[in-house]
């Protein structure tokens, strides 16, 4: 008897048939508006070696309401990738004698108080930013 | 409690049908009926021609792996109970491999997949019977047990978008079993085995989607294991870039 095996193509929509293919690209995307934010911020500095004026311009354009809800969105995408991700380390990071949780809770901790470090940093030389205060 | 559950189960006959198509089989309900005896009862009781593989009903032999409502699970290990309230379930062949019949899967190339890592124990010289057996303490033993618990039912494969995607990527169980046998102090063939791991259908194929782990019916975390391939050829990638620095060929 001749063979005549049967052979699923897989279609575009595959990932939309299972909650872990779901969420896995959830995680890619965030990838997406992580990508936009750079591109804003290389604006940033281009701006800024314009000069005060077009550097102020910049800062007052993205206070409008559709910038600061695609900052919210960026935000979340950052938070979801760090916290996805880290949650993925005690698969890479085997360390004998410490536990996989051990290994997360490290990383969790360090990512905050790294996040801490740089806010403050951020906030501590706002005023030399263009001079905006 | 429904007296009977409708089991939709995809039927695909070489030479007659362009496509799987679903038949519907009503079982009589029993909470502890597994999913593999619910398919012995329908090819007794309603359908001799229903195809289907199974061996050892105690998730131990790997071959009654099946798409149980779109997740890939052992047939012997995954109960009607589970779906008693919804009273239907639908049953397909593994995802991501040929459909031979019914619910057969073509796992030859799978098979291909696990020796084309050279999945066993290797020696830089061979030791006389005479000299004893290769010891090994507990903490050797662990580095490795876990993963050495693999037996190769394919559900891994059947949980991977990128295996489902182009087939020639080594996958899940493969890539395990190559770090089975690195991590084992008895084995000295690592180096054999990391051109398998580098290359193209190798380690970096994965995106780390982690379903694999998920639906594992031993909890191997095949997951773990590509992605510490990973590490392992980033690794091997440093030293050869140092190997080829001092003008020597690389391993």
């Amino acid at each position: 008897m001749t063979r005549k095996p049967y052979r699923a193509p897989q279609r575009w929509n595959w990932w939309l048939k299972n909650p872990a293919y779901r969420r896995y690209l959830l995680r890619e995307a965030t990838a997406l508006p992580l990508f936009v934010y750079a591109l804003v911020l290389v604006s940033g500095l281009y701006r800024y070696t314009q000069g005060q004026l077009a550097f102020t311009r910049w800062l007052e354009a993205l206070q409008a309401p559709g910038w600061l809800v695609f900052h919210a969105v960026a935000v979340a995408a950052c938070v979801l990738h760090a916290v996805t991700w880290i949650e993925l380390v005690p698969k890479l990071l085997v360390v004998p004698g410490i536990s996989g949780r051990s290994i997360k809770r490290g990383h969790q901790v360090a990512a905050l108080i790294g996040s801490a470090l740089v806010d403050a940093a951020a906030l501590a030389s706002w005023p030399l930013a263009g001079g905006a205060s | 409690m429904s007296d009977s559950i409708a089991i939709h189960v995809n039927r695909y006959r070489p030479g007659v049908d362009e496509a799987p198509t679903e038949q519907r089989y009503d079982v009589p309900m029993d909470g502890d009926l597994s999913v593999l005896e619910a398919l012995n009862y329908i090819k007794d009781e309603i359908d001799p021609t229903l195809a289907y593989r199974w061996s050892c009903r105690m998730a131990i032999c790997g071959s009654c792996g099946v798409m149980v409502d779109g997740e890939p699970r052992l047939g012997c290990k995954t109960f009607l109970r589970e779906f008693a309230d919804r009273g239907e379930l639908h049953v397909r062949a593994l995802d991501n491999f040929p459909v031979e019949r019914d619910l057969i899967a073509d796992l030859e190339g799978f098979m291909d997949h696990l020796a084309a890592v050279k999945p066993w124990m290797m020696h830089d010289s061979e030791r006389a019977p005479a000299e004893g057996e290769y010891r090994q303490t507990p903490a050797e033993l662990e580095r490795f047990q876990q993963f050495s618990q693999c037996i190769n039912c394919g559900l891994c494969y059947a949980a991977c978008p990128q295996f489902g995607r182009d087939d020639s990527f080594l996958g899940p169980a493969a890539l395990t079993l190559a770090l089975r046998y690195n991590l084992d102090s008895r084995d000295d063939g690592s180096a054999g085995r990391m051109a398998a791991l580098n290359a193209d259908e190798g380690v970096w194929r994965c995106t780390f989607v982690g379903y694999c782990s998920e639906v594992c019916p031993k909890d191997v975390d095949p997951a773990q294991a590509v992605n510490r391939g990973k590490v392992a050829s980033t690794i091997n990638y440093g030293l050869n870039l140092l190997r080829l620095a001092r003008g020597k060929h690389d391993a």
